[in-house]
């Protein structure tokens, strides 16, 4: 409970000093959409003129994108803060986290809640939900497995980032790493089954990006076995303990350089 | 030039400090490649002809990309002039006898070399690993058109970039924003992740009258031949005319933003 007070706290230090530079908030917000807007119009016209992708029809196309988009966005707009991070091993400022009464994984992963990013998590799970009722499924049960698997998505996109902290500790070079977390889920903003088997067997055994983004949206489709959808809960759960065990580890290799 | 050779000398060493981060820049490059090298073997398996490109040319396209980006877009300058701006450091540089613009552009031009000896082994080994199916036919014309625009692109792009990050003069906490927005659309608009001629007609000539193309697109696209003869001499001439523009357009911005510097935070 403590925790969450104190998240609420940053978070709202977090959306006050996003308020308080609103061109800065909109020239975000614009440049957000546009990307998804044009990579949507580019799917769209690609598949207009191709003869299909992988034996999927354009509105599931659409919606494995929507999706991307949507657990992309939450990631980002819970663990923002994970950008920042460097600053604060290379400064020896993690020294001041690390002596507070909390859980210095609270600030560091989510410690800077980005209000830009939940407006697009808005919009964009508006447009899921409109564009998922009306073109994919009405079925209540595959929206409940859905939901749970979005969650499951956000779940390894924590241990994601967790584990960019904790490498990020060892070696302070976080920003490469979380941007080649961003270029590699960038490759799930089309199904995984349209990439080569190599490819889909490291994107969904090795790397399970293709778990956490292309999954929820097989779910609701009916196209995942119940046994895929169990074991990647258990992949996530799993994934997500680990992760927390590496960044336990990490911190051991701290060294307060700079301090 | 003894001083800007300095610079380039300076600035290559500097490169290799943090040699983790820099490995590690390279790899998202390889990664880069490898998600539009995928993408497009995904899509050209059903369909042996996408868009006017064939398989072999797509390929070709993709690994060019990584070359071609390498060097035009690369830069130092992108992460520095702005926080610069902001933070009063520029007063540090403005005290000493050297150009500020001709500073960055020395700085840059390290990076371009050395980012592209990196590329050319990086796609050597992607060669070996992948086996593309890659067919260029080359042409003198077409390897002259392409070092020609080649180098208008890095110029393009120095002086887009730099003229992006002078909004620090006027507003100092929102020069990020407009790094956003400028990449979001050299991602999309400059042919980075697909050729610029599979979008529609109206959009793909819309785009001809934007900078954005004429910094990895075009150049690949006269290499490729897609462009020969007065259709390859209009692009290199509206490549300069961009040139032109984005010189002045960062002068003029400069010399403007020079009278609005109150060197804050100093």
């Amino acid at each position: 409970m403590k925790e969450f007070k104190v998240w609420l706290r940053y978070t709202n230090n977090s959306f006050q000093q996003v308020i308080s530079r609103r061109a800065l908030a909109l020239i975000f917000l614009v440049g957000k959409c546009l990307r998804i807007l044009m990579f949507l119009m580019f799917l769209n016209y690609i598949f207009k003129k191709s003869s299909g992708m992988a034996g999927y029809t354009r509105e599931q196309i659409i919606f494995f994108y929507l999706t991307f988009n949507l657990i992309d966005s939450l990631g980002q707009l819970f663990y923002r803060e994970v950008y920042r991070f460097r600053s604060l091993v290379v400064s020896g400022g993690l020294d001041f986290v690390l002596v507070k009464p909390i859980n210095p994984l609270i600030r560091v992963l989510a410690g800077g809640a980005d209000v830009l990013d939940l407006i697009v998590v808005g919009l964009v799970g508006g447009i899921t939900l409109y564009f998922g009722f009306s073109h994919i499924s009405m079925s209540i049960g595959g929206w409940f497995v859905y939901v749970i698997m979005v969650i499951n998505g956000l779940a390894l996109a924590t241990a994601f980032h967790i584990l960019v902290l904790a490498l990020g500790i060892i070696s302070t070079s976080v920003d490469h790493m979380v941007m080649i977390y961003r270029d590699l889920s960038s490759m799930m903003r089309i199904p995984v089954d349209l990439y080569s088997s190599p490819v889909k067997f490291l994107f969904t055994f090795v790397i399970p990006l293709g778990i956490m983004l292309t999954f929820p949206a097989k779910a609701l489709m009916g196209i995942l076995s119940r046994e895929l959808i169990v074991w990647s809960l258990v992949f996530g759960g799993l994934s997500l303990w680990l992760a927390l065990k590496i960044w336990t580890l990490s911190l051991r290799h701290y060294s307060s350089a700079s301090s | 030039m003894k001083k800007y050779v300095a610079i380039f000398a300076v600035s290559w060493e500097n490169e290799f400090v943090y040699r983790l981060n820099f490995v590690l820049w390279r790899f998202r490059n390889v990664v880069r490649l490898l998600l539009t090298f995928f993408l497009w073997k995904g899509l050209l398996t059903s369909n042996s002809n996408v868009f006017g490109y064939s398989k072999s040319e797509m390929f070709a396209y993709v690994f060019l990309v990584l070359l071609v980006q390498s060097l035009v877009l690369s830069a130092p300058s992108a992460d520095n002039v702005g926080g610069e701006i902001s933070s009063g450091d520029l007063s540090n540089y403005l005290v000493k006898p050297i150009d500020y613009l001709k500073y960055w552009f020395t700085r840059d031009l390290s990076s371009k070399i050395l980012n592209l000896v990196f590329a050319g082994v990086e796609i050597f080994f992607l060669w070996i690993l992948l086996k593309p199916d890659i067919g260029i036919v080359f042409r003198i014309s077409s390897g002259v058109g392409f070092a020609i625009a080649l180098g208008l692109a890095v110029v393009i792009y120095f002086f887009l970039n730099v003229t992006t990050k002078f909004v620090a003069f006027w507003m100092p906490e929102n020069t990020w924003g407009i790094t956003f927005l400028t990449l979001v659309l050299i991602e999309m608009l400059a042919g980075v992740i697909f050729p610029i001629d599979v979008m529609p007609v109206w959009l793909k000539t819309t785009v001809q009258f934007t900078p954005f193309p004429y910094l990895v697109y075009y150049p690949i696209a006269i290499l490729l031949g897609k462009l020969s003869g007065w259709g390859l001499i209009r692009i290199l001439l509206q490549s300069c005319a961009w040139m032109i523009l984005m010189f002045f357009a960062a002068k003029l911005i400069w010399k403007r933003g020079l009278f609005n510097y109150q060197s804050e935070g100093r």
